[in-house]
């Protein structure tokens, strides 16, 4: 079987202990990202990305991944113990989870919890070992045309399933798309919407722009809102989960999973969606959904389950087509170019070792994760007690010294200081920078391959729809755009999206 | 009817579409549109921002009839804080090393709000710097000076 001997290669790459150094760095600090509120994955990866520089290829995106699937880990500690969710994935765990702790079962809750967690740790990886080489296989055949048309719907699927108003976040999305074309035209070598600044003439870094959007722009913005936090006090006790609270919790983490990885896979999906659709899933098949929100353990364990597959899964449209499907993944596609690696669907016959490193480090990241989470638990929750007044201080230092290192110039960190005013802005006016970002990463290879299939007809745009792979993607595409249009169906995703 | 109208964030979310259509329209204006089989380098982007144009217009004129909301209330305090505080970082690293930078960035941005403690604060920051110029000068190589030059 290929899947194993590529599972075999998978495991003697992570094995190295340099590798397993830095899967073990990246799930404590996603852990610790992950139990601070206020300070997020994403923004954590931008500050590290520029220090990815000096290491191997395999190392660096092993850690980066570490951070963000810990930081699903981390987030629902803190939800369980101190209603706070570390992380937007979160917040559903905080619906059943601190009831749980409240009725002293916290223990019982926390343990599910990681138990979910690597449950679907575990078959996401698998998930991703089977699916990822039947979909390289097929995007390989891809021409200019189907990418564009890929490209196209994976940018609407994430407008579809992004919160607020999907008309402002198609407009955010070509905003960041003609943000993205800022630089030299590769095709005529003429620099374009440069204003003459000989630092972005190659177009704007990308850690000062997300940094600046997603640091600084949130720091600012939380510095606003007062912070309370009361801490539950108390010894957590009773790690072990009862038999009977297991029984109870296995089908959910099951059907946790299932959505988790369904949702993961979508463009758009990632690890905020999955909890809250795997919740409402869990109360329409209960036969008691009044009880949800009192402390149910199906309520922690699915949608843990559910986040943690959706966190790993995503990753799988990038690793096989080369496209990001959040802004996580997007810095992740900057992290893979930044070691001179174009993901895509040719990455995993000529990266071998990074992919299959990659794909089995999430399982030992997931059973390290299990260690550090439940034995240490005391720990984690004792960081919460770190003011925030202290702390954003120091993240904005590390958000300028990131910046710094992504090019080493000090037009960076102005940089970032004009996306950090953007983002304070568009926190404002209340529309959500993520399409943008993902506008702006895939803008560059959209229109190159839009040109490029343009220039193959002749000039004409039929040929988007000629192509059958294109066409169904296309028509993926518009019946996307019909569930926005529909105003019944549109009510149904406003209501999935808000329980 | 007499309900209030204009809603204000729509209407500066539009607006700030219609600028920015405006500053990419007048950047590239000299760039060569080519045709449709050949593109020029200006074709994308001059399409691009004349849809943002479009999407602009009709969300601004959207929020000029929509039910009124006002924006929310900016601090002034925050926002400028961590805006200067970066400033200060870019400013003063070139010349005055890493340390010095640190220490500052650190103190511009500790006034974001007003429950800092003096004491905590300065022990603090100190803390971070020492950290800071170990991490990325001595551990990770950083080619930056530390003191002022």
């Amino acid at each position: 079987m290929e899947v194993f001997n590529n599972l075999a290669l998978g495991f003697s790459t992570a094995f190295s202990l340099q590798n397993l150094l830095f899967c073990l760095f990246g799930v404590v600090v996603g852990t610790l990202v992950g139990v601070l509120p206020g300070i997020s994955p994403l923004n954590t990866t931008a500050m590290l990305l520029p220090f990815t520089f000096g290491l191997a290829p395999t190392s660096a995106m092993i850690m980066l991944a570490g951070i963000f699937y810990g930081a699903q880990y981390g987030g629902s500690t803190t939800a369980i113990l101190v209603n706070v969710p570390g992380e937007t994935s979160a917040v559903v765990t905080c619906l059943d989870g601190y009831q749980m702790a409240r009725q002293g079962r916290a223990g019982h809750a926390l343990a599910i919890a990681a138990i979910a967690s690597f449950f679907a740790g575990c078959v996401a990886t698998v998930v991703i070992a089977l699916l990822s080489m039947p979909l390289a296989a097929l995007a390989i055949k891809f021409t200019a045309p189907e990418y564009f048309s890929l490209l196209v719907m994976g940018l609407i699927a994430a407008v579809v399933l992004a919160h607020g108003s999907p008309f402002k976040a198609i407009a955010m999305v070509l905003v960041g798309i003609l943000m993205g074309l800022v630089g030299i035209d590769v095709n005529s070598g003429v620099p374009r919407l440069s204003f003459g600044i000989p630092d972005i003439a190659d177009g704007m870094d990308f850690v000062p722009v997300v940094v600046g959007l997603f640091g600084i722009g949130e720091v600012a913005a939380n510095l606003e809102i007062p912070q309370d936090r009361s801490i539950l006090t108390g010894k957590i006790k009773n790690l072990m989960p009862r038999w009977a609270d297991f029984k109870e919790a296995f089908p959910a983490i099951l059907r946790g999973t299932g959505v988790g990885t369904i949702l993961g896979i979508l463009p758009g999906g990632g690890a905020a969606l999955p909890p809250f659709a795997a919740y409402a899933l869990e109360k329409k098949v209960s036969r008691d959904p009044s009880l949800f929100g009192k402390g149910v353990i199906q309520g922690v364990a699915s949608p843990e389950a559910a986040n943690n597959a959706g966190a790993q899964t995503s990753f799988i449209p990038l690793l096989t087509m080369g496209i990001p499907t959040n802004p996580l993944m997007a810095l992740m596609i900057g992290a893979l170019m930044i070691q001179g690696i174009q993901p895509g669907p040719s990455m995993i016959r000529e990266q071998p070792t990074l992919y299959w490193g990659l794909v089995a480090s999430m399982w030992i990241g997931n059973l390290m994760l299990v260690v550090i989470n439940l034995p240490l638990v005391g720990i984690w929750v004792s960081l919460l007690k770190i003011p925030y007044r202290l702390l954003f201080p120091a993240i904005i230092l590390f958000c300028c010294i990131g910046a710094y290192a992504s090019t080493n110039s000090v037009f960076s960190v102005w940089l970032m200081l004009f996306w950090g005013a953007l983002g304070y802005f568009f926190n404002k006016v209340g529309v959500h920078p993520a399409p943008m970002v993902l506008g702006f990463v895939l803008g560059p290879i959209l229109e190159e391959n839009f040109r490029r299939a343009m220039l193959l007809s002749g000039g004409d745009p039929m040929i988007f729809v000629q192509r059958p792979i294109s066409a169904t993607l296309l028509v993926v595409s518009a019946v996307l755009l019909m569930i926005l249009i529909f105003p019944a169906i549109r009510a149904k995703r406003e209501q999935a999206l808000q329980e | 009817m007499n309900r209030q109208r204009t809603h204000f964030p729509d209407l500066a979310f539009g607006g700030f579409l219609i600028l920015l259509a405006i500053v990419a329209l007048v950047e590239i204006r000299n760039l060569s549109i080519g045709t449709a089989a050949d593109m020029g380098p200006g074709y994308v982007p001059r399409a691009l921002a004349c849809v943002i144009m479009g999407f602009g217009l009709v969300v601004a004129g959207r929020g000029f009839f929509a039910e009124r909301r006002l924006l929310p209330a900016v601090k002034p305090r925050p926002i400028l804080s961590v805006l200067i505080s970066l400033a200060v970082f870019a400013l003063l690293l070139p010349r005055g090393g890493l340390a010095l930078a640190t220490l500052a960035t650190m103190a511009c941005a500790t006034f974001a709000t007003p429950d800092y403690k003096w004491r905590e604060s300065v022990l603090f920051a100190v803390i971070i710097t020492v950290f800071t110029v170990l991490l990325f000068i001595s551990a990770l190589g950083l080619p930056l000076s530390i003191w002022p030059r």
